[in-house]
Formats: C-alpha cells, structure tokens, sequence
C-alpha cells in the first residue's frame, strides 16, 4: 500500500500545487454560476418536498385539496421530478462545475455560457413540473416530463458541458473525483438525449419503449447522480481528513466495475412484467455485481478517514459519510429486489419508491448537502453562522429521510407478501400498506424542519452573512458537554 | 492514447455495451413481434391485437389524469396471485402492447391491476363476496369516477368531479345523467353529467381486455379463476 499512497499523495501535491490564489480566482470566477444552481436546487427541494408531502397527505386523505391539478396521480411525478431533476441534478450541477475547475486548476473564461445553461436547466425543470400538474405527462416512470421540457433541459445542459470541456484538464493519472463527476456528467446528456429522442421519434415500438425509458431513467439515478455523490466524497473525504486516499488503482477498478454494472440494471424496475426472462435475469445479475463497487467506495473513503479528528466535527463528513452509509443499504436492497423471487411479489407495492428514496433522499442528497456545507465558505468568503443550525438540518434531514424510505419499504414488504398471496383480499392489501403511511407523512414534518433550517443558512451564506472566513464551524461533539 | 484519451474511450464502451444489452438487444429481439391470426382455407381470421384508435381520447385522460400512478396494466405470471384475483385469465406478454404508444404499464399498485377491466369476467373482489358490484359497466364506471365510496366502501380513490358536469335538465333527463345515491343527489331540476373527457376515459376503461389467448402467454385460466 505504500506504493499506493505515495502515489495518491503525489498526485494530491500535484493538485495542491496550484497555488492558493490561483484557487481563490477559480472559486471568484465560478461562485456566480455554482451560487445561482445551489440557490435554484435549494428551491427545488423545498417545492419537491411539499409536493411530496401533499401527495403523503392524499394517501392518507383522497379528498384532500382534490384539485385536478393536484391529483395524486399528478402530484406524484411532479415531486419526482422536481426532485430528482430539480434538486438533485441542479445540485450535482453545481457540484460538478466547482469540482472539474478545482481539479483541472482553472476555470476556462465566458462562464456566463455555463450560468446561460443553468438558467436554461431551470427553465426546463419549470416547464416539466408545471406541464405534469398540468395533465400534460408521459406515462414513462421517472422521465414524466414532457418531450419539449427535457429539451430545453437538454439545451442548457450543452450549454453547461460546453464549457466544462473547456475547463477540464486531466493530470497525468485523472483523479478519482474527475473520472466519477465527468463520466456522471456525459452519461446524462448522453442518455437523456438517446432515451427522449428514440421515444419521441417512436424508434421503437410497444412495451420496449418502456424498456427505454426504464434505461433513460435508471440512468438518471445509477449513472448521473450516484457518480457525482460518490465523486463528490472521493473529492472531499481526502481534502477535510488530510489524509490521502486508501487506495487508487482498487477506487479506479471499482470506478469501471461501477460504469459497467449500472448501465445494465435497468430492468429490475420491470421483472414480473411482459419482457423476457433474459433480461430481468441481467439486471438481477447486474444489481448484485453493482454491490461490490459502491460497498468498496465507501470503504476505501471510510479507510482514508479513520482516525481523523475531524471526522466527528465536520458537517461535510458528517453528511457524506451518512449519505455514503444509506447509499450502500440502499443499493443492498436494490439488488435484493432485483431478484426474481422478490421482483415478483415487491414490484408495483410502495418497495420501489422506498428503495429509491434511500438512495435519492437518504444517501446523494445528504452527500449533495455535505459538498454544500464545504463548497460555500469557499465561494462566499465566510463561514456557515450556526453549527447549531447544521446539527438541526442533520437530525431533521437524517431521521425524516430514513423514516420515509423505511415506512414505505415496510409497507412494500407487508402489502407485496399479501399481493401474493391470493386468500387475502385486495382491500385486505391495501388495508395492510395503508396502516403504515403515517410514518410517511411524519417523515415529512422532521425533513420539513431539517430543509426550511438549511435553506435559511444558504440564504444567509448566498448573501454572505456568516462567521469570519478562517475557522470552519465546526459540529460540538459529546465529548464537549 | 493519453490517460483520459483511454478514460473516456472506456466511458464510451460502458455507455455502448448498456444501450446495445438493454435497449438494442430488447428491440431486436421483440421489435419484430406481430399480430397473431388463424389461417384456414386462406381466410385469416382472429387477428389480434388491433390498433384500436376509438379510445385514443379516452387513453389520453387516462394518462393525463394520471391513472397509471396507482393502477398497472401488467397480469403477473402463475408466480403472482394475480390471475387468482380476477385481474386476467392469462398473464400479458410483449405482443399485448404492440400496438400502444408508450403503453401505461403504470408505476404502482395502489389501485387494482386495470388490464382487463373491461372485460365481463374481470373482478377484484373475491368470488363469493357479497358486496361485489354485479357489473362493472360504464354507468358503474361513471359512478366510481365521480364518487368513489358511494360504489366500494373502502374505495381509496379520489373522487374526479372535474369530470363531470353539474346543468340544468331541459326536457328529457340525459341517459348519462348520474343515477346517485340521494345524498349526493344535486337540487331538483339539476342532473350530474360527464364531460367529453369522463365520457372518454370511461369508453376507454371499457375497450380494456388483453384476454385473448396467446401461445406465449401459457394456458388460459377458466372463470371461475381456479382455486388452490
């Protein structure tokens, strides 16, 4: 291992050698761009989570707010998307500008083509979200939003890659952050572009264009915003420990294990369904092959930080390393669930919305929120004003996310079993998911408490109202009291 | 080649070898499927699917409403219970959907499986269950839509009175107007009356029936589904 880590600390000089005010410019030169995509998602998360948690109310109450453009059946997209799209992508957005300059050690000039995309980006969220509530959906699980919204999406996405190809410079040996945010970064245009064109085009016909969309959406979760969660914590697990990275070349081989695996798990979502059997034994495969690499990233990160002082105190750290722990139990039961003999009685029961919460709201969203916690100091030239405030959107965010996800899978669990099961009635299923759904709506109340007390801190910070820059705020630790 | 000439030439592989297993290869293998059909003494007969593009309006509600959040229109093989609950005699297969536009397969089961729903046979209630509507027909699907509970007790559905219409009877009370319990009854000389939208939807509902044997499908469950 010695070899090993001199090598990722030479390549971590390397990076440091760009000099201090050389940093300092890239962070002036992007902070208007990467501000105004932290400043939209943070939006986005707010209006994703009231959707959510109106669509939470209605499980509960069918007659509440029973607009019709507030349909369940409306509500329930829209929130998906706002949030996948909205908030997580506009996010790892960000994230991704901050991290290719950062690592490339510049920042190519005419950024205003990047801020022209993120604005864009937003448009096209906007027009998606307000088309859904509006009737105007496709019936294709996870890419709701219509054709033309995903194309202004599309746009302002070049826009922003446009630029990024000009920024990215690779050292000699890419570093494992670089390859996980730019392999993020082209799958999504690449399959958001393939995916809505050969739909729209009516290139294929009958049940594989909801393989299609199956592949255009798993993409959005497996191959955008998980690589850019995991290359956001390669980036910032070394930086705030100090420590170099446990091992490169095992990170590197469980970077290509990771791109191949989760480009082929798409149709787990579909087992049971009208598709042959070939193709959920794949993705069953796949999802199980998909352990190895996400389990061993977040081991390798956790290697690098043990010991570290800093593990305890640091928001960032706190927030990756839970974000990295959901993201492993989230990915277990993924593959669990791609299983043929549990696909069958788990699919189409409330499983797969709580496996994807987990990996969505549990795991990248916290690791999103970590990045924010180290990147803004940076940019505003000030420190977080509170850490009582970050320790109140930890616990919020923390233990409304991992209710959420586990009523629902608890749920899945209790109605898929009875589903199966021919004795019990259908209403005798229903009774059974249904009397787990408070916890869904309680979830919301702590993650409503958790996000309104983040919001208000990046607001602050955005307007660069905070602590003297110099000393990073710290979280108090038991050992205080 | 350069490292990231290598990287992204890898990335490249990944992104190829994902689109050719998990969409090239789905569609050349079921991107051929046609219709089946009966030949006798050259006359073809029994061709199904056919593009049934009477109800595209009512699909389009469907859809927009967005119906397939809580209902699928998928029927599980033997393995699942489906069959069992009324939902089809067979399970759906590829060619089922031949001839749909981004078919709703739907995204959960919050509702009953609607695949066959406008089939005579269909149920969701088990077969001795006395407070099984003895049909399911659009007068009864109307009703459902624009009350949910005044049809199934337990009924979990939201109410659609955006579909429907409240006017004034001139003449002739409408043979669509609803025929409601009296508490949900409107003011006298007033009739409650879907609009062209729950009128589609409805037709829509009722075109629904995937129970034509199919060779891939496997065997064809008799009515009454039956028991273990």
């Amino acid at each position: 291992m010695t070899e090993v880590a001199s090598h990722t600390a030479a390549s971590h000089t390397a990076e440091a050698g760009h000099a201090a005010e050389n940093r300092s410019a890239i962070d002036a030169a992007v902070r208007p761009v990467v501000v105004s995509l932290f400043l939209s998602a943070v939006g986005w998360l707010l209006l994703s989570s009231l959707l959510s948690a109106i669509a939470a109310v209605k499980l509960q109450w069918p007659g509440f707010l029973n607009y019709s453009f507030l349909t369940y059946g409306r509500v329930v997209p829209a929130a998906d998307g706002a949030f996948t799209f909205g908030w997580c992508s506009t996010a790892c957005l960000g994230v991704a500008i901050w991290v290719v300059s950062r690592l490339s050690g510049r920042a190519a000039p005419g950024v205003k083509i990047a801020s022209f995309g993120a604005f864009l980006w937003n448009g096209g969220v906007l027009l998606g979200v307000v088309s859904v509530l509006l009737g105007r959906l496709r019936p294709l699980n996870g890419i709701e939003f219509p054709f033309g919204a995903f194309l202004i999406m599309f746009l302002g996405l070049c826009a922003i890659v446009m630029w990024l190809a000009i920024t990215f410079r690779s050292e000699e040996q890419m570093s494992l952050s670089m390859m996980f945010v730019v392999g993020g970064v082209a799958w999504l245009g690449w399959s958001l572009f393939t995916g809505n064109l050969l739909i729209e085009l009516n290139a294929v016909r009958g049940i594989v264009q909801q393989i299609l969309a199956a592949w255009t959406a798993s993409g959005v979760l497996w191959l955008w915003i998980v690589p850019v969660a995991l290359g956001t914590a390669y980036f910032l697990v070394p930086k705030v420990t100090g420590s170099p990275l446990f091992s490169g070349p095992i990170g590197r081989a469980f970077f290509w294990l990771y791109f191949i695996t989760a480009g082929l798990v798409s149709f787990s979502r579909l087992s049971g369904g009208p598709v042959p059997l070939w193709m959920v034994s794949v993705s069953a495969a796949c999802g199980i092959l998909l352990l190895v690499p996400v389990l061993g990233t977040a081991y390798n990160l956790l290697a690098t930080a043990r010991g570290s002082s800093v593990l305890g105190t640091s928001p960032s750290m706190r927030f990756v390393f839970f974000g990295l722990g959901i993201l492993s139990v989230g990915t277990l039961l993924f593959a669990v669930s791609g299983l043929r003999s549990f696909g069958y009685s788990l699919h189409f029961t409330m499983f797969d919305f709580g496996v994807r919460a987990l990996l969505l709201q549990g795991g990248a969203t916290m690791v999103l929120f970590g990045a924010i916690y180290y990147i803004m100091p940076r940019l505003s030239g000030c420190e977080w004003l509170s850490s009582s405030l970050v320790s109140f959107h930890f616990l919020g965010s923390a233990y409304g996310s991992s209710l959420g996800s586990a009523t629902l899978i608890v749920s899945g669990l209790a109605a898929g079993s009875a589903l199966g099961d021919p004795e019990s009635s259908f209403s005798q299923v229903l009774e059974l998911a249904y009397s787990y759904y408070w916890g869904r709506t309680l979830s919301y109340i702590l993650l409503f408490a958790g996000y309104l007390a983040f919001a208000l801190h990046f607001l602050l910070m955005a307007v660069r109202i905070g602590q003297p820059a110099g000393e990073a705020t710290l979280l108090r630790t038991q050992n205080e009291h | 080649m350069s490292r990231s000439g290598t990287y992204f030439t890898g990335l490249l592989g990944c992104f190829a070898l994902s689109f050719g297993v998990a969409v090239l290869a789905p569609h050349l293998q079921l991107g051929p499927l046609s219709p089946s059909f009966k030949e006798e003494d050259g006359q073809i007969s029994e061709i199904y699917p056919i593009a049934n593009t009477s109800v595209t309006a009512g699909r389009e509600v469907y859809v927009s409403q967005g119906c397939q959040a809580c209902h699928s229109q998928v029927v599980q093989g033997p393995e699942a219970a489906d069959i069992e609950r009324g939902w089809g005699v067979r399970r759906t297969v590829a060619r089922d959907y031949l001839f749909e536009e981004q078919p709703v397969v739907g995204a959960s089961r919050l509702g009953p499986d609607l695949t066959n729903v406008g089939s005579s046979t269909w149920r969701n209630e088990p077969e001795a269950d006395i407070h099984r509507p003895a049909k399911r027909d659009a007068a009864w699907q109307l009703l459902h839509l624009y009350h949910p509970t005044a049809v199934i007790d337990s009924s979990v559905m939201p109410a659609y009175p955006h579909l429907f219409q409240k006017r004034k009877v001139s003449g002739q009370p409408s043979p669509l107007a609803l025929n409601l319990p009296t508490k949900l009854e409107p003011e006298p000389g007033y009739e409650i009356v879907p609009t062209p939208d729950g009128k589609a939807l409805v037709a829509y509902l009722g075109s629904l029936d995937r129970s034509h044997p199919l060779k891939e499908a496997g065997a064809i469950a008799k009515a009454p589904a039956a028991k273990k």
